[in-house]
């Protein structure tokens, strides 16, 4: 047992910080719901960060610390399924961004515009689509993520993937990973927020009624992340189950806290918190939502042939 | 990063594992209903910690020269991790081991490294925490029991209450005020540490009848009880420092979550057993237990590691300590929703989690002030008091 950062990690993570840091948006860009960072996307694509887990050495833990570590950015990029679901399927280097939809692969996914491939889950099997950018039909809506659809899979290259489990244990792990991330960055802007912004005479923050949502929130934010990251270190069924259960049931009073502690500011494009809770409630519904993932760690952890 | 054991780990965990199979007596279950500060379970305890420091089992994470071990960080934790998991067969003799010992360790003369140490270490010592008084809980500064120095030392009056095993104890680490008129500061440099043999004349102990369990919570009454000078631990005035040293080991030595983990894992068997796990509501909140036990774990775990690599103490352990509420809790809401028999004269072991889990908010200073120490430390909000 060793929470420490590897040398290695510690150097990855680190470029990574400086790849975030210098495209960072300039402050005096027009706010978006989903502003996709092609800048970043770019720097990820050439420095090989997202192949971390096909790399001698090194694994899903890797990629998982690199997707964290991204989620906590406001820049808006597709990196978890590309670090964590790509290389388990057998997916080709390069061969992304990835989206992920289920039962109907006709079904608005996260990042299907710019997506290189979409993977479907069709409960018996994979459903492996190249997906051509001119065919995806962009869906508005309120989530930080952009999300499109296909009108048809006639003419386009589709393949069977049989490997349905690894999909899902991996989409299981990506999404807490990245729910982790999203939520230390929500954070991070609000406890600075309610230490700006005073009210009755004090900072907001030194309410106690603000401090202890808060703090209940600083506990969500450190059980999600160790929890993603013994998923993605175990690789098991049963720990990215958990991870993402444990994700999902937290994201909605998460999610509230820090808007209402956000006031009327939270509300607008301008203050960005959206850029973190609306890709929180997003993934919060995805592969079933809480109920589904809870079940599934269950089932997982307490085999029927344990009985 | 790595979030396995080690081999030496693993057999570490093993070997605990068939001692606690040999060394608990068939009806350990039944015997666990009555508390750990039961006439039974403290009994019990003497001669389980007996068996323990046989085997050089009791204080290995002690340093040699004080008849310890100098064992690894991780080596202890799993030690305290086997034992929750069984619902903590070293009863009241947990805390002497995580704390008192350490504490004395740290702060204690030679004289008291002699007197105290040994009944430790050889599992004969019954320690309770004279802290909480009836207007000082959480708020710890706010105790009056008064200790008036008297020639040779304190003459100690005043009341604790809601302190465990002092039925049984035989000393208290008592936490009292040297009054004004006699030179004590009012706030916390004015509280001296004393370690009050519990047969002294004018300690009276009552047992408050308690949901959680028979002999666990009591009032203490001190009148005018003579305590030398040589059982004052530390200065005067160094007793916050004590304090805050001694409860540091204390809050991150305890592995509550496993013995929720492990309930769980029973309760689900039991549920199987009855054809009750098939429900997908029943899977679905048994996953919402298991994770919150999880987490408390990897929190733990966070803590632990910290320890183990010598890391400066940060404020995770306000936030570790939050998650075991919380998984104690849930664990305890999903026993009693979907076993409720257990509470009926069915399961000895649920009923026992029950009353510890009960009180895991409230035992060793309320979780809100956690929050507080979250929002303070961890978060580094503004305090309460900040005005612009």
């Amino acid at each position: 047992m060793n929470y420490g950062l590897t040398e290695d990690q510690q150097a990855v993570l680190s470029e990574l910080e400086r790849l975030i840091a210098g495209t960072a948006p300039d402050g005096h860009t027009e706010p978006e719901f989903a502003p996709y960072c092609e800048a970043l996307d770019q720097e990820l694509a050439q420095s090989g960060f997202l192949d971390i887990a096909r790399e001698d050495g090194f694994g899903p833990l890797d990629a998982a610390l690199v997707v964290e570590c991204l989620a906590r950015a406001p820049q808006i990029v597709e990196a978890a399924a590309s670090a964590l679901v790509g290389p388990a399927l057998g997916l080709p280097v390069g061969l992304r961004p990835v989206a992920l939809v289920e039962h109907d692969p006709l079904k608005p996914a996260r990042f299907l515009p710019r997506a290189g491939v979409l993977l479907a889950d069709l409960g018996d099997r994979v459903l492996q689509v190249t997906v051509d950018p001119d065919r995806v039909v962009p869906v508005d809506s309120l989530f930080a993520y952009p999300y499109g659809r296909l009108e048809t899979l006639d003419g386009l290259e589709t393949k069977d993937v049989a490997d349905v489990a690894t999909l899902r244990r991996r989409w299981r792990t990506a999404l807490a990973a990245e729910a982790a991330g999203c939520m230390a960055g929500a954070l991070a802007l609000v406890v600075e927020h309610v230490k700006d912004r005073r009210a009755f005479g004090r900072p907001l923050g030194a309410f106690q009624a603000i401090q202890h949502r808060l703090a209940m929130a600083a506990e969500t934010v450190e059980s999600c992340k160790w929890l993603a990251f013994r998923a993605a270190w175990s690789d098991s069924e049963a720990d990215a189950a958990l991870a993402a259960a444990f994700a999902q049931k937290r994201i909605p009073q998460f999610a509230f806290d820090l808007h209402q502690f956000s006031g009327a500011m939270g509300l607008t494009l301008e203050f960005s918190l959206h850029l973190w809770t609306y890709r929180l409630r997003a993934l919060s519904g995805e592969l079933g939502g809480a109920a589904a993932q809870a079940r599934q760690a269950a089932l997982a952890t307490w085999p029927e042939a344990a009985a | 990063m790595e979030f396995g054991w080690t081999a030496v780990e693993q057999m570490h965990r093993e070997r605990i594992r068939e001692l606690l199979d040999d060394l608990l007596p068939p009806d350990w279950e039944q015997m666990s209903l009555h508390g750990p500060g039961s006439d039974e379970q403290t009994a019990f305890s003497k001669d389980f910690c007996a068996e323990l420091a046989s085997r050089n089992l009791l204080v290995p994470n002690w340093p040699r020269a004080h008849g310890g071990e100098d064992a690894e960080v991780w080596q202890q934790f799993i030690l305290g991790e086997e034992m929750w998991a069984v619902g903590e067969p070293r009863g009241p003799q947990y805390m002497n081991i995580n704390w008192v010992g350490p504490a004395l360790m740290k702060y204690g003369t030679p004289e008291q490294l002699e007197k105290y140490l040994p009944p430790i270490r050889e599992g004969q010592a019954v320690w309770c925490q004279g802290f909480s008084e009836p207007s000082a809980g959480s708020d710890l500064a706010a105790l009056r029991t008064q200790a008036v120095p008297v020639d040779g030392g304190y003459r100690v009056s005043g009341s604790k209450i809601w302190t465990s095993y002092a039925g049984h104890a035989d000393t208290c680490f008592l936490l009292a005020r040297v009054p004004a008129s006699h030179g004590g500061a009012q706030d916390k440099s004015g509280i001296v540490i004393l370690l009050a043999d519990m047969k002294s004349e004018g300690i009276q102990v009552k047992s408050i009848p308690a949901l959680i369990g028979e002999g666990d919570i009591h009032e203490v009454f001190f009148d005018e009880v003579f305590v030398p000078e040589a059982d004052r631990l530390g200065e005067e005035g160094q007793a916050w420092e004590i304090i805050m040293y001694a409860l540091q080991h204390e809050r991150v030595g305890v592995a509550r979550y496993e013995f929720s983990r492990r309930i769980l894992d029973r309760a689900v068997g039991k549920l199987k057993e009855s054809g009750r796990w098939d429900d997908p509501s029943v899977q679905e909140k048994a996953g919402q237990a298991l994770m919150l036990c999880e987490a408390a774990r990897m929190l733990v775990y966070r803590i632990v590691d910290g320890k183990a690599r010598d890391l400066p103490p940060d404020a995770y352990a306000n936030v570790a300590r939050w998650a075991i509420v919380l998984a104690d809790n849930g664990v305890n809401d999903f026993l009693t929703e979907n076993l409720p028999e257990g509470l009926l004269g069915e399961d000895p072991v649920q009923q026992a989690h029950h009353q510890r889990a009960i009180a895991a908010g409230v035992a060793s200073g309320a979780a809100e002030i956690q929050l507080n120490l979250i929002a303070r430390r961890w978060l580094e909000l503004p305090s309460e008091r900040t005005r612009t």
